[in-house]
């Protein structure tokens, strides 16, 4: 069932710029051309009755209940199906018309018994409501004796379909409440692009079907829970709501807290408790679809882990002490001072979330600049897309995406580089899926046959499997095939990029040694497909790039990032819809971080910390004199710890001990510290180093604004009270009174006027302005009052695009006869980044352990089959994972994911980083392999210790055999 | 995903897939020739057409069991098939139908056990004027009422 | 910080500037990448290493001298 307060008006809008006026039942109205007459009559007002409709998914006009009267049109046509024409005249009720709706109702009814009481959707089911408006109490059908017999085949199996399945932890299927109108099977074709579900059989016996009349949890279905939203009845309902029988008392639209798509979403709201969450049809990044994550995973926000008082501990060693929130936060700013007092003003810093809020983020950042008087700020950007950042500033003038999503919609042909978005962004990967369907082709870079290469309906026309480390020996390689075979836009280019520059760069690429052959040898892939895939993106009328952490988690990530916009502007791909250069940003607020400042070199906005007109525009309104030198990165910060320069830290919803390269070097560092004072929502793997805990708030429960990879704004809403007391804002207004600098805000919109008045490119954002709009990209100020969706329309923000030469040096990161394969690592659909929130909830039953892709060939040489225990082994350190044997990575090359700390992921990741801007190089490492008995013991004890959680079907199946 | 030994049954299916596969529109082709070859589609061709036609497993089992014709099990040494369609609904296929369910135990769509005998349904044999048309193993018969369909039976038993 | 780790850093850093450019130019480059990104106690720590450094490229060499000559310059001034 789609939300209590949608408005459903039966049939999607049409983006026609032309209008035709109608009349609908006498009162004339104007509407776009290729509205339907359905959706017309709702634009009036008039409600027609409908069954298989629904906005959000096109006309299908299977159930004849939106029967019409067209004056000159004969018969009775379906409303939802039928086009409106200029002039048309359209009746929506005559007797004639009851009488027939009356008539499908009643066949429907024979089929779903009106047994409403204790259903999960009483109150709020669309079959309910049709009966209720055509007067049909009872199965008519049943009374005199006329047939309704069911026509089985394979009775056996057909009694089997009719029990409900309930093997999805989130949602069941209960066949005999399915009135068969398809609009399920049509949104896991048309919405998510999965095509999981069916309708098998026909006539009376058809019926819905997961994949092969397979449980849902085994088909092919991704449960991102379009079919459940777009369900009239209670057939498919979220188990959430299952013994709540009634609908919510309210719905609350906030922003989802896992990843950079940044979807809408409704909390619906029933005794105080959220009772679902469900996709906003409105949201402008998501259009009314979320994944498995944001749909259904909210439970870790309730989960027992949750921390619920502030603790204190004088060493790690020592056991934690519950305190009040006074002591904390006295004890914290005490340390701080005594810290600052012995060691230097700069011997403390911190690192602000990712995940926390916009306005929590600027509040970090100033603290640490006001209040400890330095600029040792960072944030997890360091470690993913720090290179976008530094790349697109040099090449474009600004640190972001240049698009939005919908974007895809005009793209003609989409490079996907170093990312898997139908894992980690998969309400993007829908939109990508449509637009390829509909027509647009796919370039892969990757060294992974990540699953967008080959899926039902689509195939890559090139997918480049090149080596772990090579991305700009491709890029160049691509480049050359441009600028040698005369495929530069020669007129965009002189208009709009600087002449010197480009001019350099050209002559430079066009070198023989960056072509697809010279490289070939490097890259490991065939000339012939980079030639291919550099003329059909050269080619296309639309170009687009996205790229994910396959990018900048290298030696050479901003390299690479320059390289990206290099193409972009050679090809003429940047400053219009369906076009542009499209980091996937990661985390819910890692773009909103970025932009709050929270760099040890920049200012919010982007401004460098030496530049002293935004200096003194800072100094003014803090109030204190500010540090005019860059501060540490979260690199440096461990390395000063480890020579006794760097004491304390303000860590902010950051698990660094899990998150980090090297996790030994982390570890080392964080203990060598006297004050790390955690702000976290679970007692994560780096608050085993804390001395303070400060317990943190989850999405739900404060009010504030995240900033999704199309630098779109879109507001937090709180939908219940802090567990612990406190929002994250509130805790470092506390912390920040308690060091002395006075903070005093009462809401965080007036923390978002601050954020305007210091920043250009938000001088515009407002909370009404969000009330109103839903949300707002920025630059969003009086060039640009509503926000901008496309950047760099007309010129580039630094006035002319800049070309830079990108060598290709190949990473430190050398394999060799001790270390002869590369493990590369990346993310799955089920879990989220290193699994805090996701491993508390359900979702464990997807993935409950990280296991490692290895190649057949590699596997057979090695011994090592299918489910065996094997040691992988860098120069960094060792840990034991399952071997999964397929061949979707290549030979030499190893792959696995890093949501359990017991993966000890990072324990072999070496330190090796983008020499930019340190972000670290995950995406390689040099391994061995070895076929092993059992997981190492710090392993097996980490096992034993962790949070309860639910087995994987595979651990069930194993127990059972 | 570890490799599996082809059976004949997914060699039959990949040669389907490998001589129609880059038609237009190739599923009904390919589920004619699987058919064709193995008297059935088996549950694992499901998986195997999805793959090597790039749709998802969902379509091709919507596919084969919307339409009758597609078998799912291992057909029987014969197949029946009655026709239900208007002319011989209106010359007393329905007794007929009853009669033939009966006598073999089993529903339309199934096989005896003994793994004799399918029993289908089909629309229309093109012999309305003669009805009720019955087919077996691709012989048609007219003017088939309960006692003459008892007879076919045991003649083409005793043919065999 | 590790001295090897801080001189590997300024040659990459050297090495992205000095690709197709003259070396008194990617010196410079280098030296401002360094002045805008690098706390003040990395600089500090690589001009006691010193430009004289074995492990240092030629064009590393030319940007930690003149980092030191800044910093000494800014020590006069200051």
């Amino acid at each position: 069932m789609y939300a209590i307060d949608h408005h459903d008006y039966g049939t999607p809008p049409s983006d026609s710029q032309v209008r035709v006026t109608v009349e609908i039942d006498g009162t004339p109205l104007e509407v776009p051309e290729g509205t339907s007459v359905m959706r017309a009559a709702a634009l009036a007002g008039t409600s027609i009755p409908k069954l298989c409709a629904t906005d959000s998914l096109k006309a299908f006009g299977s159930c004849r209940l939106c029967l019409v009267e067209i004056e000159g049109r004969r018969g009775y046509p379906a409303s939802c199906t039928t086009l409106v024409a200029d002039g048309m005249k359209i009746r929506t009720q005559s007797d004639k018309l009851a009488q027939l709706r009356r008539g499908v109702v009643e066949l429907y009814v024979s089929e779903h018994p009106l047994d409403c009481a204790g259903c999960p959707a009483d109150g709020h089911c669309e079959l309910q409501d049709m009966a209720k408006l055509h007067g049909v109490t009872e199965n008519v059908f049943a009374k005199d004796g006329r047939c309704s017999e069911r026509i089985t085949h394979e009775s056996k199996a057909r009694v089997q379909a009719l029990m409900t399945d309930n093997s999805n932890p989130y949602f069941s299927f209960d066949p005999a409440l399915c009135i068969a109108c398809s609009r399920c099977v049509r949104a896991c074709d048309e919405t998510q692009g999965t095509l999981a579900l069916t309708i098998s059989g026909r006539g009376l016996a058809s019926q819905v079907s997961a994949s092969a009349a397979e449980l849902f949890i085994d088909s092919e279905c991704v449960s991102c829970g379009a079919c459940v939203e777009a369900c009239p009845t209670a057939a498919l309902s979220e188990k959430s709501i299952a013994a709540l029988a009634r609908p919510a008392e309210k719905s609350v639209t906030t922003t989802c807290a896992y990843c950079g798509v940044g979807c809408s979403l409704k909390a619906e709201v029933i005794d105080g408790q959220v009772s679902r969450m469900v996709p906003n049809r409105d949201g402008h990044a998501n259009n009314g679809h979320a994944c498995v994550k944001g749909r259904f995973a909210y439970g870790y926000a309730t989960h027992p882990d949750r921390i619920k008082a502030p603790m204190i501990r004088a060493k790690i060693t020592d056991p934690w002490r519950e305190v009040s929130w006074d002591e904390a936060i006295q004890h914290s700013a005490n340390e701080f001072r005594r810290i600052q007092a012995k060691y230097g003003r700069d011997a403390v810093g911190g690192i602000t979330s990712s995940r926390c809020t916009n306005e929590e983020v600027y509040l970090v950042q100033k603290l640490i600049r006001a209040a400890f008087g330095n600029n040792n700020v960072d944030t997890c950007a360091r470690v993913c897309h720090s290179p976008t950042g530094f790349g697109l500033k040099q090449t474009l003038g600004e640190s972001a995406g240049t698009q939005t999503f919908m974007s895809v919609m005009k793209s003609d042909v989409a490079i996907v580089m170093g990312a898997n978005p139908t894992d980690g962004h998969p309400v993007f990967a829908s939109h990508l899926k449509r637009a390829l369907r509909a027509g647009a082709q796919l370039i892969v870079i990757d060294p992974r046959e990540i699953a967008l290469v080959r899926t039902p309906h689509i195939e890559a026309a090139y997918h480049l499997q090149l080596r772990p480390g090579t991305n700009v020996a491709i890029i160049s390689a691509l480049a050359h095939v441009i600028v040698t075979e005369g495929l530069v836009k020669e007129e965009y280019v002189s208009q709009r990029c600087e002449k010197e520059a480009f001019d350099k760069w050209r002559s430079w690429v066009a070198d023989p040694r960056h072509s697809p052959e010279a490289t070939e040898e490097v890259t490991g892939v065939p000339a012939a497909t980079v030639r291919g895939a550099a003329r059909l993106y050269a080619a296309a009328k639309n170009g687009s790039i996205y790229y994910g952490l396959g990018v900048t988690e290298h030696s050479q990530g901003s390299t690479t990032v320059l390289g990206i916009a290099n193409l972009a502007m050679a090809t003429g791909n940047l400053g219009r819809e369906g076009v542009g250069v499209n980091p996937l940003r990661g985390q819910n607020n890692v773009q909103g971080s970025c932009d709050m400042g929270s760099f040890p070199h920049e200012f919010p906005g982007y401004r460098h910390v030496s530049d002293d007109s935004t200096r003194h525009l800072f100094e003014g309104a803090w109030g204190v004199e500010l540090s005019d030198e860059p501060g540490l990165r979260i690199p440096n910060m461990f390395e000063a710890a480890l020579d006794g320069s760097f004491k304390g830290m303000y860590i902010q919803g950051e698990d660094l001990a899990q998150s980090d390269p090297n996790t030994l070097h982390v570890v080392a560092a964080l203990s060598a510290l006297e004050c790390v004072v955690v702000q976290d929502i679970f007692m994560c793997e780096t608050a085993k180093f804390a001395h303070v805990l400060l317990p943190g708030s989850s999405f739900l429960e404060k009010d504030g604004t995240f900033t999704n990879a199309e630098r779109r704004i879109s507001p937090v809403r709180k939908v219940m009270e802090p567990i612990a007391g406190l929002a994250d804002w509130e805790i470092t207004q506390r912390l920040s009174n308690a060091l002395g600098y006075p903070m005093n805000y009462q809401h965080p919109s007036e923390i978002m006027d601050e954020i305007a008045r210091l920043t250009p490119t938000f001088h515009g954002v407002t909370y009404e302005k969000l009330e109103q709009q839903g949300s707002i990209q920025w630059p969003c100020n009086a060039e640009a009052p509503e926000g901008t969706p496309t950047m760099h329309i007309g010129s580039f923000v630094r006035g002319k695009g800049k070309f830079f030469v990108t060598e290709y040096v190949a990473t430190p990161e050398r394999v060799n006869g001790r270390f002869p394969l590369l493990l590369t690592t990346g993310r799955v659909l089920s879990q989220y980044n290193v699994g805090a929130q996701t491993r508390r909830t359900q979702n464990n039953v997807w993935h409950s352990e990280d296991t490692v892709e290895i190649h057949p060939h590699d596997a057979e040489v090695r011994g090592i089959a299918h489910g065996d225990w094997i040691g992988i082994v860098s120069r960094a350190g060792e840990t034991v994972l399952r071997a999964d044997v397929t061949d979707r990575v290549q030979p030499g090359v190893i792959y696995t994911t890093f949501h359990f700390p017991e993966s000890g992921a990072n324990v072999i990741t070496t330190d090796n980083s983008d020499w930019a801007t340190n972000c670290p190089e995950y995406k390689v490492t040099a391994v061995q392999v070895v076929k092993v008995s059992k997981p190492l013991d710090w392993q097996l004890r980490f096992r034993e210790n962790r949070e309860s959680r639910l087995p994987s079907r595979r651990e069930v199946a194993r127990e059972t055999l | 995903m570890t490799s599996v030994e082809p059976t004949a049954e997914s060699q039959a299916v990949a040669a389907a897939i490998a001589r129609h596969g880059h038609e237009p529109g190739p599923l009904i082709v390919v589920l004619h020739a699987v058919q064709d070859a193995l008297g059935y589609i088996p549950e694992q061709a499901v998986r195997q057409i999805a793959d090597g036609l790039n749709l998802s497993r969902a379509e091709v089992f919507g596919v084969v069991t919307f339409y009758h014709y597609f078998r799912t099990h291992k057909p029987g040494a014969r197949t029946v098939q009655i026709c239900r369609a208007e002319a011989c609904q209106a010359r007393g296929c329905q007794s007929l139908e009853r009669h033939a369910r009966e006598k073999l135990g089993i529903d339309y769509h199934e096989t005896t056990a003994d793994g004799s005998t399918s029993l289908e349904m089909v629309f229309c044999m093109g012999n309305c004027a003669t009805g009720p048309a019955v087919r077996i193993d691709g012989r048609l018969y007219s003017h088939v009422t309960p006692e003459r369909f008892d007879a076919l039976l045991a003649h083409q038993e005793n043919a065999l | 910080m590790h001295a090897e780790m801080l001189v590997r850093m300024v040659n990459q850093i050297a090495e992205f500037y000095g690709t197709g450019s003259a070396p008194d130019i990617a010196a410079n480059e280098t030296l401002s990448h360094l002045k805008r990104m690098w706390a003040p106690r990395m600089c500090k720590q690589i001009v006691e290493i010193g430009s004289d450094d074995p492990g240092l490229s030629p064009i590393s060499r030319v940007a930690v001298g003149l980092l030191a000559a800044a910093q000494a310059q800014k020590r006069v001034a200051g």
